[in-house]
Parts: C-alpha cells; structure tokens; sequence
C-alpha cells in the first residue's frame, strides 16, 4: 500500500464516520428531566396473615413528573421515551431474579423473595402509556419495561392519546406528562421472612 | 510507517470524537422499596377448658372413654411448618406422670401405683400427616391418624407422645400431627405455608379435629402407654412389675400444642 492509497482510506474513513456520527448523535432536545429529582420510598410491612393473602397496593406513592424543553429554533425530531427498570444490588451478589436481602428472619428453609412479586401500574389522565393501567412485573434485573415507546414517531403534546412523546411539561401538559405509579406485592407462603429492598429506576431519554 | 501511523491516529481520533459526540440527553430517578416480610404462624384452637374422663362404671374401665372432637386445631402460617403435640403436667409425682390431685382412701396398697404415664392418654386426628412421607421418618406411626384399636389391642398406635415433661419436638421415630423431624422438604417432613381460611377448611391439612381416649383397662394399668422414642410399652405393669394397678384417684395433666417454622 503505497502513500497515497493510505490517505485516500484516511479520508474515506474520516467521512464515513462523520456522516455516520451526524446522523446518530445530535442532540435533539434542549433538556429532559424528570421531577422532582429526589428519590421516593415505599415500605411494605407483611405482619399479618391476611396482608400475605390479600397484599398490599400503594397508589400513586410515587410520581414521575417529566419536562422536555424543545429547542430554538424548534427540531422537529426532539421526541423522548420513558422505561422503568429494577435494581438489587448485584455487586452483593445478589441473584439477577431475586429482591436483596437485608435481613433474614429465623432458620427456615425456603428461598429469598423474587422480583417478580413487585407489581407496578403506571397510569395518567391521557391514558398515553400503552401499558396504562395494567400491573406490570419485572422476572429479572435486566427486564426493562418501556412506559413511553419508541416508536420513531413524534406524537405531540396536547393530542391526548397513546404514547405522546413531544416537546412538552408537566406544568402545561399535565395530563400527559404527570405519571403516577402504583405499587402492588401479593406475597404468598414461599418466601422467607426478612427484610428485602430493591430500587425501581425511571429512565427519560431523547430518542432523535 | 509515518503513513500508516497517520491512518491509525485519523481513525483513533473519528472513533473518540464518535463516542463522545453520541451523548443523549437524559434523566433519572430512583424509588426505594423495601419489603418485611414478618413470620406468621398462628394456631387458633376450639376446645373446652377442660375435658374430664369419670370412670364410675366397670365398663368404662374396660373399653374407656372416648371424646369425640373435644379439640379442633386450626393453622395459618407463612412459613413451612410442624404441628405436634406433647403431653406434660406440672411434675407433682414425676416429669412423665399425671399429677395426683386427689387420693381416694388410703391409697397404701403394696401395688397401688400413682404414676399413671402421660402417654395412656390417646389421640385421634381427622386428617392424616401428609408432611411426614420422607424416607427418613423412621416411625410406625408418624402420626395419630390410625383409628383408635379395640380394648384389647395394645399398639401404641395412637399413644400421646412425652419427653421428660418438655416440649422438645418429637424424633423422627414418633408422632408429629402435620410435617415431622428434619427439613428435607415439603411433603417429607413438612407442611406447606397457608391457612384452613383459603385452602379447603375442614378437609385440609391446615384443620385437625382431634379425638380423645383414655382407657384404664381392667386391672387398671392403661395397656395402651407407649413411648414411640424408645420403643417400650409404659403400662403400669410393665414398668411397675406384675399386680400393679393405678390408685384411685383425681389426676390432671395438660396436652400442649405446638406450632412451629419446620426447621
């Protein structure tokens, strides 16, 4: 390969990189955030026999309030989605499907709490997540369970129907940007006693 | 070289510049859930204060007295667990005896003997054990489902089980009422986690209508006492010598019951 067959693939490769980068990683959006930034926290206390029978549902303990700034001038590609996903704690050791625990009650013989017990229903007025209203569960840490899809399809604010994902604010388009989130574990005699924590994690990206 | 140099260091730096350029704007959040799951194991219990056997009536020496349903047991737990029951009294004449609270007459015959075992008093559950399957339950009996024999066999087949007026769990060669020894697993030697509220009521494992007999027999020697752990028979003549007989007499002792995480 002589000298000039080597800075023609240069280049070549310079351009075929730039074109590609160009059209993967701008930046659509001004800004995306979902508020309030601080975490929640939901405690379930199973001390007696009918709450194991029955569960225990919390509604709208948590909210995800979400605030997507357009930029200026406008891009008409500035869309977003929003997933959920569980966290428990590996680096413990915990297992991919199970709750980490804490503490753990007695000397019996059954086996740690799996995740898939934690029941989550995402709901707003709109209705504008495809899984409104239906209790979700996760089996593994690496389910991801996507509220607002990305369809590459940009659904304004204000439309009010499934999987709005434009520009837009809690504080203007309440009733398509404020998400509350119910919480549901029905625990059944399988598990063994302890005390068990996992995280529920809320991810808003740009999707250009 | 310094071509070939210039080509690498072209494309190492397209490749950094690509990375870094592909950011996307993003947020997120955390909820805490934290989840306490508390141990449950509650045993309700339907039965009189007391349940007394009279024996004022040759016969009822002879075939005893049976008490039909005298004690209901129901079970709600959230863990594996063992049901067994264990005869005690306070210890007045000995660990593994009736206590004597009264002595009818003089009560000073040479084979008069006031330590009837604790282990002449039978059960019967209405319900067998179907916790206790595992091949390491040794017991002929590993529970109190055999219906009670006739006056004159003598098994132990129903025989309250005792140890030394404590309530340490039964071996694996005795009776438990529901699971047994050992943690093997359920069905071996252990009941599953629920409750009589949602898995049938009366016909399932988690409810035991539980039956009574005493039987003295004729002499009085309750030819049914039987330690299962020890494989002897307990009847008064057996442990006391020919022509022994129990005093007559008021004795009580109590039948404990107890709920358990199999463990």
């Amino acid at each position: 390969m002589n000298h000039n067959q080597i800075r023609g693939i240069s280049l070549l490769t310079i351009a075929i990189l730039i074109c590609t980068m160009q059209a993967k990683s701008q930046i659509v959006c001004a800004d995306v955030e979902i508020l309030p930034a601080s975490g929640e926290r939901a405690d379930f206390v199973f001390d007696s026999f009918s709450k194991y029978i029955s569960g225990i549902a919390f509604h709208g303990i948590a909210k995800v309030n979400v605030k997507v700034d357009d930029q200026l001038p406008p891009n008409p590609n500035c869309k977003w989605m929003l997933s959920m996903s569980v966290e428990n704690n590996p680096a413990s050791g915990t297992p991919a499907d199970e709750w980490e625990q804490l503490v753990n009650y007695g000397v019996g013989t059954l086996s740690p709490a799996k995740i898939e017990i934690l029941e989550v229903r995402v709901t707003n007025i709109c209705n504008t997540s495809p899984i409104d209203g239906v209790y979700q569960n996760f089996t593994q840490t690496t389910d991801i369970i996507e509220i607002i899809e990305n369809t590459g399809i940009r659904i304004d604010a204000g439309s009010c129907t499934t999987n709005v994902n434009g520009p837009g604010s809690y504080l203007m388009n309440y009733d398509e940007f404020h998400f509350q989130i119910d919480f549901r574990i029905i625990p059944g005699f399988d598990y063994d006693p302890g005390m068990y924590q996992l995280q529920l994690k809320f991810e808003l990206v740009e999707v250009p | 070289m310094k071509s070939k140099l210039f080509l690498f260091g072209v494309i190492a730096l397209v490749m950094g510049l690509h990375n870094g350029l592909f950011a996307q704007l993003q947020d997120e959040k955390s909820v805490t859930i934290t989840m306490d799951l508390q141990p449950i194991l509650q045993l309700d219990m339907e039965t009189a204060d007391q349940i007394e056997f009279v024996f004022d009536d040759i016969k009822d020496y002879y075939a005893g007295i049976t008490k039909y349903g005298a004690t209901i047991l129901k079970v709600s737990s959230t863990v594996s667990w063992d049901l067994y029951a264990v005869g005690r009294s306070n210890g007045t004449t000995g660990a593994e005896f009736w206590d004597q609270i009264i002595d009818y007459g003089s009560g000073t015959g040479t084979n008069s003997i006031n330590e009837i075992p604790l282990s002449a008093v039978e059960l019967h559950q209405s319900q067998p054990n179907n916790g206790a399957g595992g091949a390491l339950i040794t017991a002929t009996y590993p529970d109190y489902s055999t219906p009670f024999p006739a006056s004159n066999v003598h098994n132990g087949a129903n025989s309250l089980y005792v140890n030394n007026g404590t309530l340490t769990p039964p071996t694996v060669a005795d009776k438990y009422i529901a699971g047994h020894s050992g943690t093997t697993a359920l069905g071996d030697d252990a009941m599953e986690g629920g409750s009589y509220l949602t898995a049938g009521g009366y016909t399932s494992d988690y409810y035991y209508v539980i039956d009574y007999r005493l039987m003295p027999g004729l002499p009085a020697i309750f030819p049914n006492a039987f330690d299962a752990d020890a494989a002897t028979a307990e009847d008064l003549v057996t442990v006391n010598g020919a022509d022994s007989y129990a005093e007559p007499g008021v004795y009580t002792m109590y039948v404990q019951y107890v709920l358990v995480e199999d463990q």
